[in-house]
């Protein structure tokens, strides 16, 4: 069922002019793969940044709040020119990587690792600027931060896993 | 000896031979690569923002630096010797692509623009709008980008 939806949609989007475009051209792929790259490191140092804020590790003196409205925006934008760029590599290749269950255990780390990252925003901003992170939110970092890596390695290993039988080639 | 002739000796060693016989080695080293590679040019990039005056100007610079430093030093360390390994499991066809010869290039010329900006730009950085540190901000940043696109394209040239 949710293969022949998918099957469905990789035909639409690989008869699109964008798939056309992306595919036809040799410098496209690794460019959008050069800005995806960029985006990652951009979110993962501003997740990293806060998440070790939370933790106490790094910056001290400078209150949670302030770390959050430096590093949360740039981890939104991150995100969204990931979405973006990630869309165009599918439109490329669109048989390649949502007939993976790695692609999709990757949305779903993000959704997670992303959402992690959020709750930090209005528990601090009840806690008001000097509040330090209880031990729960410590908890909510560590598994944040280890989120972010589980979808960076799910990425890499989408390469290498092997498609449902019977997806389309 | 020439590169070729290190290539090859080195293609021939057991470390080579067992990350080009292991089925996960190579992907397993390719995600630590990303995961470091990330953090060093990120780091990076929130420096040479600052720098250039596009973000945090409310922070002091020197700080700024003192305190993200590590972290690109503990990522560089970390991409380095990922690197390395994926350079062992494949000696000859990665030194004999352009790509990958031009990205240590590139590699090099950031370490010498940031060694320059630790003679030169850092003691500018109280002043403002001093030239210096901009421009070491606008070459960093320039040289990273760069260097990623080049690692993006050897894969696509090996």
């Amino acid at each position: 069922m949710i293969m022949h939806i998918l099957a469905g949609f990789a035909a639409w989007l690989g008869g699109t002019p964008l798939t056309a475009l992306v595919a036809g051209h040799f410098w496209i792929v690794p460019a959008l793969q050069t800005i995806h790259i960029l985006a990652v490191a951009g979110v993962l140092v501003s997740v990293l940044l806060i998440n070790l804020r939370v933790l106490g590790v790094i910056g001290g003196t400078e209150p949670v709040a302030g770390v959050l409205d430096r590093y949360l925006r740039p981890t939104g934008v991150g995100v969204l020119v990931l979405a973006v760029t990630g869309f165009l590599l599918i439109a490329g290749e669109p048989t390649r990587a949502i007939f993976r269950t790695l692609f999709w255990a990757k949305m779903l780390l993000i959704v997670i690792a992303f959402t992690l990252t959020w709750s930090h925003r209005p528990a601090f901003a009840v806690v008001g600027a000097g509040g330090s992170a209880t031990a729960a939110r410590k908890a909510i970092a560590v598994a944040a931060l280890l989120a972010w890596v589980a979808v960076i390695v799910a990425g890499r290993w989408i390469a290498y896993v092997e498609a449902w039988p019977g997806a389309p080639e | 000896m020439s590169l070729e002739d290190f290539a090859f000796r080195l293609s021939e060693t057991s470390l080579s031979i067992a990350l080009t016989d292991s089925e996960w080695a190579f992907p397993a080293i390719e995600s630590a690569h990303v995961i470091a590679l990330t953090l060093v040019v990120g780091s990076i990039a929130v420096v040479d923002l600052r720098l250039l005056g596009l973000a945090a100007r409310d922070r002091d610079a020197s700080q700024l630096i003192a305190s993200i430093l590590p972290v690109t030093w503990v990522a560089f360390g970390f991409a380095l010797v990922t690197g390395s390994l994926l350079f062992v499991a494949n000696p000859i066809s990665y030194s004999a692509n352009s790509f990958f010869l031009v990205k240590l290039g590139l590699l090099g010329l950031a370490g010498l623009n940031m060694a320059l900006f630790h003679v030169f730009g850092s003691k500018q950085l109280k002043r403002e709008g001093a030239l210096a540190p901009r421009i070491s901000g606008a070459a960093s940043l320039s040289l990273w980008i760069a260097i990623v696109a080049a690692g993006r394209w050897i894969g696509f040239t090996l």
